[in-house]
């Protein structure tokens, strides 16, 4: 595979150039492949059977990319599991995957039924043999798998194989302005693929990943002293992330003098922020890219320049990647002609193979278009001139800060509470982004006095299964929700109510 | 109003939970009524409402953590 070669030929190369640094660790390509080289060998002893996928689990430390091109050095896929998300639902991971082994980068002690965890920190590899290239993934193998919100409660994974990663990665590096061996930001868990956007053009064009980890990005003093000195080239981040820097004065092109690019992805770039950017950097070029995570990461993209700003009220998301085709269709799949708002259909090489072990559901998304593998977005867009606009879900599936999830993932749990007799999850939208998310509650019998304190109490019983980002922010109370005629909670109804 | 009760009406208009105001001591960032979003929200209405500049590289959330710690620190920045 080309990415491993050429990550490969940097240590041998450019052995010291860095390769992957956060606040307090750094690795450069020679550690870096050395290392995952010989775990690859330990990987493939405890791991004979080809292809089992392996858990990573950790949040931004150097052994989580040693770990992922170790796992793919032995034909394994990884699937990256970022410590934000609660214990439970990394065990329904472990189980659903078929996993056959954890890797644990963290210093937690983790604990699986029939499945070995391997404690990597520290690990001895000496005596491990470097692994030879006739066991890497091979193109159509899984590369990595990502879990995404399911709205039947569970979380489904996005197999990637080394074919869909190669073919984004050859894009990202041929056509955007990435040059060689320049810094890039890691803002996203690795467990979100927006990480994906930066890490893999990143280490396949000799460059450096500068992570923000967690404890960083939650101190802003820290963090602002940190991209003081980060010397980052390539910005990549959600636009949300961006938007938190703003409050700062400083954020600007004296503070990161050698920016060159930003690349943005995982939900709608507002039209101010980037107007903003342009203003505080006035040296650097914008992106605006587009894709879910089952079309690898991104397959649209445009460059933001001032011509656009002062031409469209909402940004584009952009032109597809040459070897893509995106379709728009009507509620029957018929094609529709140009300028014409239906479903987005995207066809081509960054297409995934499905979800693991969901059949089913790999194939209401998943299909053929002219001989291509194809998926079933569920945005709606138009297509005109040549370009892509996106315009929200036919569903239920929203984007909050970048994190997609399904509401109906989040009311499956607030109803599995024995505080809860019936929930329904409003997104608080004031403008063309989502805020935060509102719980609408029909509580069941219950002691408490105060409503805060049963507040308290379903945070406390959903912080169990799901991840931070998914908590509702504010919950409101109600006797009943509303139906419509045909015995459906009636949204629309219940959003009246909440908002009166 | 007294500077403290105003603090918290903020604090609680913010969070969007009438808790804040009666457990003086809950850590708001453990108890997922603030992210790192609504935090720089936070510090937009302590500007507009009370007219105190929180520059966002001053707020650290393991001192601005509980309503009794943040009003302490606004009381040093008035």
């Amino acid at each position: 595979m080309k990415l491993l070669t050429q990550i490969a030929q940097h240590a041998a190369r450019n052995p010291e150039q860095i390769a992957f640094r956060t606040e307090d660790e750094v690795l450069n390509y020679r550690v870096l492949w050395d290392r995952s080289s010989r775990l690859a060998s330990l990987i493939h002893t405890t791991q004979p059977e080809r292809q089992t996928p392996v858990v990573v689990y950790g949040h931004m430390g150097m052994d989580m990319p040693i770990s992922f091109l170790a796992c793919v050095q032995a034909g394994h896929p990884y699937i990256p599991v970022d410590i934000s998300i609660p214990m439970e639902r990394v065990r329904l991971i472990v189980e659903k995957s078929g996993a056959g082994l954890v890797i644990n980068t963290t210093d937690s002690m983790l604990d699986f039924d029939n499945v070995t965890v391997l404690d990597v920190q520290g690990l001895q590899l000496e005596q491990e043999e470097l692994i030879s290239d006739g066991y890497w993934v091979k193109p159509d193998e899984v590369f990595y798998i990502i879990y995404t919100s399911g709205s039947t409660g569970n979380p489904k994974g996005v197999q990637i194989a080394a074919a869909n990663l190669q073919s984004f990665t050859d894009w990202m590096t041929d056509d955007f302005p990435l040059g060689q061996g320049k810094v890039f930001l890691n803002q996203a868990p690795f467990s979100f693929d927006l990480s994906v956007m930066d890490f893999y053009p990143a280490l396949q064009s000799g460059g450096t990943i500068h992570a923000l980890e967690k404890a960083v990005t939650n101190k802003p003093k820290i963090m602002f002293e940190n991209l003081s000195r980060s010397g980052l080239q390539i910005w990549t981040s959600t636009p949300s992330f961006v938007q938190m820097c703003f409050p700062n004065p400083d954020f600007n092109q004296k503070m990161l003098p050698e920016l060159e690019v930003f690349l943005f992805c995982g939900e709608v770039l507002p039209l101010a922020v980037a107007k903003e950017l342009k203003e505080r950097f006035p040296r650097a070029r914008i992106f605006n890219t587009y894709g879910p995570t089952e079309a690898t990461v991104a397959v649209t993209s445009i460059e933001i320049t001032e011509d656009l700003l002062a031409k469209e009220k909402a940004l584009p998301v952009g032109y597809p990647k040459s070897d893509m085709s995106i379709l728009v269709v009507d509620d029957s799949g018929n094609p529709l002609p140009e300028g014409e708002k239906g479903e987005l259909i995207l066809a081509g090489p960054s297409v995934s193979k499905g979800y693991l072990g969901e059949p089913l559901l790999t194939e209401n998304a998943f299909g053929m278009v002219n001989g291509m593998n194809a998926y079933r977005t569920g945005d709606a867009g138009i297509i005109r001139d040549g370009l892509v606009y996106c315009q929200g879900r036919l569903d239920y599936q929203i984007k909050l800060h970048g994190y997609r999830m399904e509401l109906e993932e989040i009311e499956f749990h607030l109803n599995q509470s024995e505080y809860i007799k019936a929930a329904i999850i409003i997104p608080y939208a004031p403008s063309e982004e989502i805020e935060y998310l509102i719980a609408a509650v029909v509580p069941g019998d219950h002691k408490f006095e105060k409503e805060y304190q049963l507040t308290a109490a379903i945070r406390k019983d959903l912080a169990l299964r799901l991840p931070a980002y998914m908590i509702p922010r504010k919950f409101t109370y109600h006797t009943a929700i509303p139906m419509t005629m045909n015995g459906k909670a009636d949204r629309k109804k219940m959003k009246e109510e909440v908002f009166a | 109003m007294d500077f403290k009760e105003k603090v918290l009406q903020v604090i609680a208009e913010v969070c969007e939970d009438d808790v804040v105001k009666e457990e003086h001591d809950l850590d708001i960032f453990e108890a997922g009524l603030i992210d790192s979003f609504a935090t720089v929200e936070l510090l937009v209405q302590f500007e507009e409402q009370l007219d105190i500049n929180v520059p966002i590289t001053e707020f650290d959330r393991d001192t601005w953590n509980t309503p009794n710690a943040i009003v302490d620190r606004l009381n040093e920045l008035k």
